[in-house]
This record gives structure tokens, C-alpha cells and sequence, in this order.
């Protein structure tokens, strides 16, 4: 009987470290040629394709219809565009750049769905069906032509082999909303390619649909303001460092040497985050989440500075301190100058009204709220809801109007049911 | 081997009925078990004193941009455990010591930069000779023991870089660990131990392979 108690010793004992070491991982099965431009697809093309679609091969993965917009990022005085597709299925996107190795107007990039770790290659033709036959877009739109994206998608690195068509249907919602993206465009749990809280992240977050971002704000040892949520650090948000405890305890020198966040990045600091917003990005506001106690002047005088920068550069730029708790409240209070100093309120109606706020943020679990939501936007405040991730509260709080925009992890779900909304 | 997740659940499963099964058709058979008899054979409580080396087989994540990097991996950990020896084989008591997990040092802008890394840790441990493998009080088995615990680390960081931080935190974790206890006098042994602690918040593990003092410090 020896051997048979030694193999089943060794066998549970197997089995329960296989079973410790699940890991869930989502790589992006493509690289990004990086080129400045949009090489074919000139504005008018672009301008033309944004929309939204209805999906005829694909609907399983990514349901009936699908929303289109082009974004770019700027480096220096270049641009590079990028299509973004929005899917309704599982919060899933497609991130997409022109493919100059054909002649013809074609993207290709990589889908993946923020709900689990499905993702894989995409590749799309545009053309334009014309008398029901599907002709090559020339860059100009006859009566009665549509616009029809025809390709492939696949999964994960295999090639696309699966048929797509996109079918266009009508224009993207016009209605003014702030698509804001919680932890500066995404949560590093939901295994994006970059780090929340980053530059990479600032920088991907309007093709993830954003038009505006959330940052967290914590301070070092030495007073640098920083871009970090949780309070200590750990493993969820920095690579193994054997560094442990408070972020506080930490001088910005001693954390920009030795700490790289999940996928390599340096922890940025508020200044270097505004940088990034102020000139790599079209985003239009950004939410200052104070996830510290203590005087607020240092976050003020930043706030300032890069309010007038994007003033002289004519950037459509809102930047807000955002008040969570009562002590941020008081903090604020205390500021010896309060003006040009925009705040969001997470607390109730009547603090965000003592305190002046000219944006309200309540919590989402509270519900719609809509008769205290009008009050408020009746007064010319605008309120925002967060962080709403759930799919169906997304649709109902945009079908119903009531909030001016919905902080959320899942950026592309907010955008899709905002530009599918009619 | 396994193709997901649910599949080694199963199986695991499946040796685990099979081990309580073996075991409990074990127990029915024997006639002398030690949890029936009307004889309740007198308690102790065991004091285990030890140190030897520790190898920290796990990643280090040293960061990456800095220069003359030495990493080492071995330390003397040192361990204190009471455990109640109760008259079944079955005994439990607390655990906890120094060990030393990694220590690393680097240049970085000019500046050396040192990271020490240790647990202490707080654990409940169970613990049972080896002798229900085999038979009688004077066989091998009776002095090979395996112990598995559960519990707190605290997990010091010490950095030494343009300035000291000494940080902590908590974090759950477990441990397992075979020993071989010799006896040199009635209430003395001397033990050897291999043991592997593993910590969760931090991915941190380590081997460490002590020698111990074994006192049975109280009978009643």
C-alpha cells in the first residue's frame, strides 16, 4: 500500500500548485506599424465612414450593429489615426490603423473584449455597394451608394479567416456626452496592453472610445503629486520590485527608478499626465480623483497652469478637482484662491451646492435620481454618474438622457450605446 | 498534461474521495487506534527552536534601467514553533521566525540602491508522524513527520536608496514541510526539516532546510 499513499500524496500535492497558478493573460496579436497619417483614408473618407454599422457576418461575436469612429494621436507635430470599432457584445472594440501595404483603402489591427480575454486579428476593406454590388471606394459618396466594410477577424494570432461586414446605417448619435474613462482609459485588471494610471493609457484612451479621462491622485514622500489608486504597492498595479507598503512612503526619486507598473511603464507624475492630455491626445477633460489627505494648493496651482496652456492653445480642455470625501471638501474649502478652480462633487446635492461645484458625480448604485439630476442641471450644473460598468444600466441611463456622462471602466460600451442611441 | 482548470478540479476531486475512503477502510482495520482507546495517554506541549538556510526559488522582479545588478537569493532563517502533542497523532500549534526571502543591489543613476526582503511568519500548524503509512512506533515513519500550516506573513521591504524605507505589509499564505526528528533523551530531539513557505499578496516562496532543537517542554 506504500506506493499508493506516497503517489497520492505527490499527486494532491501536484494538483493544488496546477491549480494555484491559473493565470489570465490577453496579448494583443498585433503590432502597430506605428506610422504618422492617415495614408489613404484622407478626412473626407474618414468623416464619411464614421457611423454606425449593421453587422451581417460576425453578428454571433459581435452582435447586430456596431458603432465607427476615427481618432488620432498626436506626437510632436505629427498624427496618427486609428479606427475604432464599438461593440455592444461583451464590452468589445476593435483598434485598428490604415494598412499601407495595399493599394486600396483597407485597416487592420486586433478586436478583443473586455469581459474576458477573448481577442485576435482583424483586417477590413472599405468599399461601397453600389446598384447591390460592392465596388472599391473611390473617396466620393453617389446617391444611393452605402459604405460596406468587408473583411475578416479571427482568433487570437491565427489569421482572420472568419467573415466581417459592416454595413453602414446611419450617423453617429450627435447628442453632447462625456464618454469618461475610469483610471485615465482603463482598469490593468481587464489586461489591457498598457497600465492604468499611465501615459500609455492617456494616450490610448480615446481609441478606446473616451472622450474624457479619470486619474487618481496620490502624493510621495517628497510632495510630487503622482498617478497611482491604490494605497499601497502591490502587485495588481507594479511589477515584483520586492518594494512593499504605503506609496506615501516612497520619494518620486525612489519610485520613478525602481517601480514599473504591470506592462512596464514608469508611475507618471500629475504634471507629466496633463502633458500627455495637453498634446498627444484630443481628450476634453480630465477628472482629478484626490486619493489623499492634505492641502490641495499643489494640485491647484497645477490645474491652473495647464488650464492656461490649453486655453493659449485654444484646447477644448476641461480639468477638474474631483472632491470624494468630505475631508477633500474641506481641503478645498481652505484653498485661499478658489478661482479657475473647477470641482466635481461626489458628495450630496447639498454639499456640491455649498461647495459651488459645478459638476455633480453621485455614485450609480443611487440610482437615476432623476428629479434631484434635473435640479441640478436646472441650476447649469452637469452630473455625471460613476463607475458604471454594467451593460444594461449603461443603456438605460443613456436612453433615458438624464446624465451629461457615465464614468466607467468599459469606455467602449459607454461609447456604443451613446452612438447607437437614436 | 491538463487541459483546463475544471478537468484538475475533478481530479483532485476524485484522489481526495479515494484518499478518505483508503484511509477510513485503514482506520476500520486496525484494531489499536489511538483516538478510541479508553486510556487517554498523557498531553505535551513540544518547543522547536531552528535555523539553517533558505533558497528563494521564485521570480525577482529587479527593475529594469539599472546597472551591477546582484541578486541573492539565501538566507539563515530562523523558526520557533510550540506545538500540543495531544495522545492521537494529530497535533497543531502556532509557528513563527525570521526568513530572509531575496536581497538585491543595484546602481542606478549613480547611486546604489539595496532591497532587502524578509517574512515573519504567524501560522497555525498541523503536523503528524508518518507511522499511519506504516506501522509501529519504532519504525522509520514515526520520525518523519509532514506538517502543513496556514496563516499571516508580514512581509518587510527595507530599501536603501538616496534614503531608507522600511515598509510592511500582510499577507495570507501557507506552508508545508517534512521533518525527521531523532530522539537523544527523554525530553530532547533533534530535528531536520525541509520546508517551503508560500506567500500569496506578494507571490513570494521559499525552501528553507533547518536543524532544530526539539524540547518536550510540559506533560500532564
Amino acid at each position: 500500500m506504500k506506493p499508493f499513499y506516497y503517489l497520492l500524496v505527490g499527486g494532491l500535492s501536484w494538483l493544488l500548485l496546477q491549480a494555484c497558478r491559473e493565470q489570465y493573460e490577453a496579448p494583443i496579436p498585433y503590432e502597430f506599424s506605428g506610422q504618422t497619417g492617415s495614408g489613404r483614408f484622407t478626412a473626407p473618407v474618414r468623416q464619411a465612414m464614421e457611423g454606425v454599422y449593421t453587422v451581417s457576418d460576425g453578428v454571433g461575436e459581435f452582435g447586430a450593429q456596431v458603432a465607427l469612429k476615427w481618432t488620432y494621436v498626436l506626437n510632436g507635430a505629427d498624427t496618427t489615426h486609428y479606427l475604432s470599432i464599438f461593440s455592444g457584445n461583451e464590452a468589445g472594440f476593435f483598434n485598428l490603423e490604415n494598412d499601407r501595404s495595399v493599394d486600396s483603402l483597407v485597416v487592420r489591427g486586433y478586436w478583443r473584449k473586455l469581459v474576458n480575454t477573448d481577442t485576435g486579428l482583424a483586417r477590413l476593406a472599405l468599399r461601397t455597394r453600389r446598384n447591390g454590388e460592392l465596388q472599391r471606394f473611390t473617396g466620393t459618396l453617389a446617391v444611393g451608394d452605402t459604405l460596406v466594410l468587408e473583411g475578416s477577424y479571427g482568433t487570437g494570432n491565427a489569421n482572420p479567416d472568419q467573415p466581417l461586414t459592416l454595413t453602414y446605417n446611419r450617423p453617429l448619435n450627435p447628442r453632447p456626452f462625456a464618454i469618461l474613462a475610469h483610471r485615465s482609459g482603463g482598469r490593468t485588471s481587464d489586461l489591457l496592453s498598457v497600465s492604468e494610471n499611465s501615459l500609455n493609457m492617456i494616450r490610448l484612451a480615446s481609441r478606446l472610445g473616451a472622450t474624457g479621462i479619470e486619474i487618481d491622485i496620490k502624493f510621495t514622500k517628497d510632495g510630487v503629486p503622482i498617478l497611482y489608486h491604490d494605497n499601497l504597492l502591490n502587485l495588481r498595479l507594479i511589477q515584483k520590485n520586492g518594494l512593499e507598503g504605503p506609496v506615501e512612503e516612497y520619494t518620486y526619486q525612489q519610485l520613478n527608478t525602481l517601480v514599473r507598473l504591470v506592462n512596464g511603464e514608469k508611475i507618471p507624475t500629475l504634471e507629466e499626465a496633463l502633458e500627455t492630455v495637453l498634446t498627444s491626445t484630443t481628450l476634453n477633460f480630465v477628472w482629478l480623483d484626490t486619493k489623499y489627505d492634505g492641502p490641495m494648493d499643489r494640485v491647484q496651482a497645477i490645474q491652473q497652469r495647464f488650464r492656461q496652456r490649453a486655453i493659449a492653445s485654444r484646447r477644448d480642455l476641461r480639468i477638474v478637482i474631483g472632491l470624494p470625501t468630505t475631508q477633500a471638501a474641506d481641503a478645498y474649502r481652505a484653498l485661499a484662491n478658489k478661482e479657475n478652480t473647477p470641482v466635481l462633487s461626489e458628495l450630496d446635492t447639498a454639499i456640491t451646492r455649498s461647495l459651488d461645484a459645478r459638476i455633480w458625480a453621485p455614485r450609480w448604485t443611487l440610482g437615476p435620481q432623476i428629479e434631484q439630476v434635473r435640479a441640478m442641471q436646472a441650476e447649469g450644473r452637469t452630473v455625471f454618474v460613476w463607475t458604471l460598468d454594467e451593460p444594461k444600466f449603461i443603456e438605460q441611463f443613456i436612453q433615458e438622457s438624464n446624465f451629461d456622462g457615465i464614468l466607467s471602466n468599459y469606455s467602449p460600451l459607454v461609447a456604443y450605446y451613446h452612438y447607437v442611441d437614436q | 498534461m491538463w487541459t483546463n482548470k475544471q478537468t484538475r478540479l475533478r481530479l483532485f476531486l476524485l484522489l481526495l474521495t479515494a484518499a478518505g475512503a483508503s484511509w477510513t477502510a485503514h482506520a476500520q482495520t486496525t484494531s489499536t487506534t489511538d483516538s478510541v482507546t479508553n486510556r487517554r495517554d498523557p498531553y505535551a506541549l513540544v518547543l522547536t527552536v531552528g535555523g539553517g538556510l533558505s533558497y528563494y526559488p521564485a521570480f525577482i522582479g529587479v527593475p529594469p534601467d539599472v546597472d551591477q545588478v546582484a541578486i541573492n537569493r539565501s538566507g539563515i532563517p530562523a523558526t520557533v514553533r510550540l506545538m500540543w502533542h495531544p495522545d492521537h497523532r494529530l497535533r497543531i500549534g502556532l509557528e513563527s521566525g525570521l526568513t530572509p526571502l531575496y536581497r538585491y543591489r543595484v546602481s542606478a543613476a549613480g547611486e546604489q540602491a539595496r532591497v532587502a526582503v524578509s517574512t515573519i511568519p504567524v501560522l497555525v500548524v498541523f503536523s503528524m508522524p508518518l507511522a499511519w503509512l506504516s506501522g509501529t512506533e519504532r519504525s522509520l515513519a514515526r520520525r518523519l513527520s509532514v506538517s502543513g500550516g496556514t496563516g499571516a506573513y508580514i512581509i518587510r521591504s527595507d530599501l536603501s536608496y538616496l534614503g531608507d524605507v522600511n515598509a510592511s505589509r500582510l499577507s495570507i499564505g501557507w506552508m508545508a514541510a517534512g521533518a525527521y526528528t531523532q530522539p537523544i533523551g527523554r525530553r530532547f530531539r533533534i530535528a531536520t526539516e525541509l520546508k517551503w513557505y508560500s506567500i500569496t499578496a506578494t507571490s513570494d516562496a521559499v525552501f528553507t532546510l533547518q536543524l532544530q532543537a526539539v524540547w518536550r517542554a510540559f506533560t500532564w
